[in-house]
């Protein structure tokens, strides 16, 4: 599957575009971002998050992919300060969140545990992100008016949308991703437009 | 000194100077070859093309600096981390927009030729006659019958798959075996052909990708990992470096020296010829002279113009070809970015195998025989139908949610159009009196727009394409104008127009400079209309054609 490929299937199945890489604000330069402290524990955080919505089934989980990496270093080297911020707060929210409702960490909650919380906060995220998305449009259509939409940046999306965006990015770019839950086929050599395939058949990457 | 003189200099080694110093140098003429970049190796410089997607740490993700740093690339898909190095760099080399103009440039060897969308087609008859009959601008000194041998010449050596349609929108070529369209996209064109009573057709894109090997250019055939633009290590697509460089140093006469700016052509007033050009090291700032009898301006459209512009101030202030007042003027590009999608119901058990480089073409019907609409000239259709992969499920994560997100999706098929921009006379390049590029060098100035008529064509363009597919039965069909500003087509052209007259054009039906007729310019630079369809294979043949022209007026002794 292409970049853009994957990009569109993200944006369809998290609901927003997705998040980092877009253009900045004029006057909103990222001089001297503070280095994000991922430490340990926040990936260890980040891999059960990812795990929980791509698990190991018969093909590696989101855990075996490691995609707190990947996370780590696009949230590090792509998303702008203040998109850093949200996700940086909602790690920590997570926790808070997990305390709440079950009385531990969210690595220590049980599997089902974890599904539940990622759910509602899936349900929040949509109403947030809506909220943010209605926020932005006036400046989004200055811009647009000035030919200059390209400098048009998105307040941040809900945190738990950024981490499954990255966990989708990163899962189906992930070697494990690509080669295992996907057919991957680097050099087809050839191309038939009409293809059989069967019900269930894994569907092919590149 | 005596090692700077050669029989031909060839400017640029885009698309344009790869043809040129290949039929100088085939032809038997001492040639050089000046890049203004760095030397870039076929095969051996495509760091990326055998990267597998897990090998970018960032997964392809722009980063903040690669945004802060390309003020103009971020604009649109080039900023790519897998090609970054394969555009120029904007500090180094500025520009001035009175109005928004997107120019993607590649100062490399090789220029664009490694990476352009590899369309191929021919202009039509009525594109050469157009402005002549719609009193525009001013008329091509040439006719179709005048350039089609020259398109069937480089047809056969670039390597263009493509389908015979028989249609004069869109005339035949010379094609390697066509890729083939996919079960859906059949079926779809059927379907277009039956509604439309056969006065619309959908077939596959024609492309300078070879479907089968070229040994003698130790080329090998499409692959289809659909990687192009990162480099082809198989040479299947056609490239300065997989085809034409090869070809002209194999003749010994080709020399080729790169990080050479071009700062101007030597002009000698007496003889009314340019002697050489001048030029700057782009690493070490030393200037450089070199002397031939030909001169080939390939440096990409307003490139090009910039030569010129910078030539021969002391007899013609705006610069060699300016005496005809429209050096400069008459940007075109191709305007695009709407068009219509939707989504195609059943084929579920078929899937594509293998990733094509092309997609559908669906050539111009507007303003054809008897059809007329409220503007003028037209717009043909690229696209495709494919299977994208996911489907919905009720689940947001956990097994089901993986499960669903790993096969295969819906079908869907999409179209975007690409139309015509007339040639505006007050459509500008200019060079800005203040700012200086790197090498203190003054920079363009870009005053370019589109106007009524090709507001009115976007119109046409998004709601012919919402029709025809609802026609060929696409259901949920959405519409779409993401907005254009001038350059995004990357298909720059005009500002040194051929023409008919010295007083109204800067070059003539041979694409020589009239106020020095051993220069030649066969880049974008001398389109005097756009057509709708992309410009490329129309630079190679109006470069082999001016190679062959110019060859025999050295041996005549005219020029």
């Amino acid at each position: 599957m292409d970049r853009r490929e994957l990009l569109k299937v993200i944006a369809l199945f998290t609901g927003a575009a997705m998040v980092g890489g877009e253009l900045i604000l004029s006057g909103c330069k990222s001089d001297n971002p503070r280095p994000v402290p991922f430490t340990p524990d926040i990936l260890a955080l980040l891999d059960e998050v990812g795990e929980t919505i791509i698990p190991e089934t018969d093909s590696p989980g989101a855990k075996a992919a490691r995609v707190s990496e990947v996370m780590k270093t696009v949230v590090t080297d792509c998303y702008w300060p203040e998109q850093q911020k949200a996700f940086m707060e909602g790690v920590h929210h997570i926790d808070v969140e997990s305390n709440a409702r079950f009385g531990k960490k969210f690595v220590e909650a049980a599997p089902q545990q974890r599904k539940e919380l990622l759910i509602a906060l899936e349900e929040e995220a949509k109403k947030y992100n809506e909220e943010q998305n209605k926020k932005d449009e006036p400046r989004r259509e200055a811009l647009k008016k000035q030919d200059k939409e390209f400098d048009f940046i998105a307040s941040p999306k809900h945190y738990y949308t950024m981490m499954k965006q990255l966990t989708l990015l990163a899962y189906f770019s992930s070697e494990e991703g690509l080669t295992k839950a996907l057919n991957y086929i680097p050099v087809p050599g050839r191309y038939d437009g009409a293809y059989r395939i069967k019900k269930g058949d894994k569907a092919f990457s590149g | 000194m005596i090692d700077n003189v050669y029989d031909a200099i060839v400017i640029g080694s885009g698309i344009a100077g790869g043809w040129a110093a290949k039929e100088l140098a085939e032809k038997g003429l001492k040639v050089l070859m000046l890049e203004r970049g760095r030397n870039h190796e076929h095969i051996k410089d495509y760091v990326n093309a055998n990267k597998d997607p897990w090998e970018y740490p960032r997964r392809g993700q722009r980063t903040r600096e690669m945004i802060e740093t390309h003020p103009v690339l971020k604009r649109d898909y080039p900023l790519d981390e897998r090609v970054l190095n394969m555009w120029v760099n904007e500090q180094e080399s500025p520009y001035v927009e009175e109005k928004r103009f997107d120019w993607y440039r590649g100062y490399h060897l090789g220029g664009r030729s490694l990476l352009w969308g590899r369309q191929s087609y021919r202009f039509n008859k009525w594109d050469f006659e157009a402005n002549a009959k719609e009193g525009i601008a001013a008329d091509w000194p040439i006719r179709y019958e005048d350039i089609a041998p020259w398109y069937s010449y480089v047809e056969r050596f670039a390597g263009i798959q493509g389908s015979k349609q028989g249609l004069e929108v869109l005339p035949d070529g010379e094609f390697l075996p066509a890729v083939e369209m996919n079960i859906v996209e059949k079926d779809l064109a059927n379907n277009l052909k039956k509604h439309y009573q056969n006065k619309r057709h959908m077939f596959i894109g024609r492309s300078a990708n070879i479907t089968l090997p070229k040994p003698e250019q130790n080329r090998v055939n499409c692959q289809y990992r659909n990687k192009c633009w990162l480099g082809c290590p198989f040479g299947a697509y056609f490239s300065t470096q997989s085809s034409t460089l090869p070809a002209a140093k194999a003749t010994g006469n080709l020399s080729v020296e790169v990080n050479k700016i071009v700062t101007r052509l030597l002009y000698d007033k007496d003889s009314k010829k340019a002697t050489g050009v001048e030029a700057i090291d782009a690493e070490n700032n030393r200037t450089y002279d070199y002397k031939a009898k030909i001169i080939f301006v390939c440096a990409s459209a307003f490139n090009s113009t910039w030569i010129l512009m910078n030539s021969a101030t002391d007899i013609w202030p705006e610069g060699l070809g300016s005496s005809s007042g429209e050096l400069g003027h008459n940007v075109m590009d191709h305007h695009f970015r709407c068009g219509a999608g939707g989504t195609v119901e059943g084929y579920e058990e078929y899937a594509e195998y293998g990733r094509r480089p092309s997609g559908i073409y669906i050539p111009r019907f507007r303003n054809v025989y008897d059809d007329r609409r409220d503007y003028l000239r037209g717009f043909g259709y690229q696209g495709g139908a494919g299977r994208g992969r996911g489907v919905e499920v009720p689940e947001m994560l956990g097994a089901e949610f993986k499960e669903a997100m790993c096969v295969p999706g819906k079908w869907h098929m999409g179209m975007t159009g690409f139309g015509e921009m007339l040639p505006y006379h007050e459509n500008t390049i200019k060079l800005d009196k203040e700012q200086k590029d790197k090498w203190g060098l003054p920079v363009l100035r870009m005053n370019v727009e589109i106007k009524e008529n090709e507001k009115k064509m976007r119109v046409d363009m998004m709601e012919d394409a919402k029709e025809m597919l609802e026609a060929m039965g696409v259901k949920d069909v959405w519409t779409y104008d993401s907005g254009y500003a001038p350059g995004m087509g990357i298909h720059e052209m005009g500002t040194a127009r051929m023409g008919r007259d010295p007083k109204t054009s800067v070059l003539n039906g041979n694409n020589q400079v009239w106020d020095a007729p051993n220069v030649f310019v066969t880049d974008g630079a001398c389109m005097t209309s756009s057509s709708c369809v992309n410009p490329s294979l129309t630079y190679m043949a109006l470069t082999a054609r001016a190679a062959d022209f110019a060859v025999k007026e050295l041996k005549k002794m005219n020029i």
